[in-house]
């Protein structure tokens, strides 16, 4: 902060003087924090980009209200947070719910728990069928160890192995923490 | 468009900003408001008909005076209230300044008065309808102040509403001296002061909405 705002000031007023070099360089300077700042803050359906550009724009258009004596961060920054609550207030009037949506209150009992069997299903599907059966029965089924592996013929500890891998396969594929609890 | 082009394309219209455009653009509106403020008081109740003795008088100009000077501190702090970052900081102090010397004029004529003459020199004979008529002269120059604020940068709506329609009612209630002829400093101090009151809170509820930029 020490030394921006000194620069920033100093580009500030050779622009409001006239000066387009150094202008130029304030606005480029400022759309990189300007990026940043709405980058984090930016409410969802609104591009940041979008509000970086509208607030080039008002700072251009606005300068006139730049007055020396002030600090040009805080000046700019006000702008900056004026803009952000601008795109919050728009963004939220734009989230209304559609009136026709009557199936978004009704759905079927149950519909939830199809979708995420079927999320479940897609998942698995690049695995090995006897290892995705492994799987549902011992974690999703409530089976232990043990009958899985009488089940299969299996021994108990190649059963182990066999989720072990498979699970360890979903997670690279998946991404996130591990599903893997031994 | 893209960022890069956007940067470009604004610096290579760049033209030199005179100091003082924010106070000068404030005083347009403020000036334009005026005009119609005037031109509404002219055409409604038309100037008082002792005009020429009133203003020979101290009252007349204690009433102008308390309306126009306060309406003059809330121009400036309504300026400053147009740019981003804003700080009010000493300068309410100064508003306050008009309002507390009235209101001590006002204290001392009452209880100098005999009690008899206290109810007159409280509500005159047009108490119920001075506000109102400060506010309705008042409203093309909140008109003016509206478009000066709106295409400035204000950051604080509310604040720079308040103050706008404080100002308005005030430099309206200046332009209704003209045309009313109370004389008492108590009637001064309490509806003068209640038609600036009325404007200011009509401002501070409307300011995030008209004052509101893109």
């Amino acid at each position: 902060m020490d030394e921006i705002e000194p620069r920033l000031k100093g580009l500030m007023l050779a622009g409001l003087a006239g000066e387009a070099g150094p202008y130029r360089r304030l606005l480029d300077e400022l759309s990189g924090l300007l990026r940043a700042y709405y980058g984090r803050r930016c409410p969802p359906g609104v591009d940041a980009e979008d509000l970086v550009q509208e607030t080039l724009i008002a700072v251009h258009t606005r300068r006139a209200t730049y007055d020396a004596g002030q600090p040009f961060t805080a000046w700019a920054y006000a702008i900056a947070r004026y803009k952000l609550i601008d795109a919050l207030r728009r963004g939220r009037a734009h989230l209304r719910a559609p009136a026709e949506e009557a199936e978004a209150l009704f759905v079927p009992a149950g519909a939830d728990a199809a979708m995420a069997a079927r999320d479940l299903d897609r998942v698995m599907a690049d695995l090995p069928p006897r290892t995705r059966s492994l799987i549902r029965e011992t974690k999703i089924e409530g089976l232990s160890t043990r009958e899985a592996a009488e089940r299969h013929g299996m021994t108990e500890s190649a059963v182990k192995v066999a989720i072990h891998r498979g699970l360890k396969a979903l997670g690279g594929k998946y991404g996130g923490d591990s599903l893997d609890e031994d | 468009m893209k960022t890069d082009e956007l940067i470009a394309s604004l610096s290579a219209d760049l033209r030199r900003v005179a100091p003082g455009a924010v106070a000068r653009r404030v005083a347009l509106g403020l000036g334009l408001g005026a005009l119609g403020s005037t031109a509404v008081m002219l055409a409604w109740l038309g100037p008082r008909h002792d005009l020429a003795q009133a203003i020979a008088t101290p009252m007349f100009w204690m009433k102008f005076g308390y309306a126009a000077v306060t309406g003059l501190i809330l121009a400036v702090l309504l300026a400053r209230l147009a740019k981003p970052a804003a700080r009010a900081g000493a300068l309410v102090a100064v508003a306050a300044i008009p309002f507390i010397v009235v209101a001590a004029m006002a204290a001392m004529r009452f209880v100098q008065a005999p009690p008899q003459a206290h109810h007159a020199m409280l509500m005159g004979h047009t108490s119920m309808i001075c506000p109102w008529r400060i506010a309705a002269i008042g409203l093309p120059l909140l008109a003016g102040a509206v478009w000066a604020v709106r295409g400035l940068a204000p950051t604080r709506l509310r604040a720079a509403g308040l103050v706008a329609g404080g100002c308005a009612g005030a430099l309206g209630a200046a332009v209704y001296a003209v045309a009313c002829n109370e004389t008492s400093a108590p009637f001064l101090a309490i509806w003068y002061t209640l038609g600036m009151i009325l404007m200011a809170a009509l401002g501070a509820a409307a300011g995030s909405r008209l004052l509101r930029w893109r």
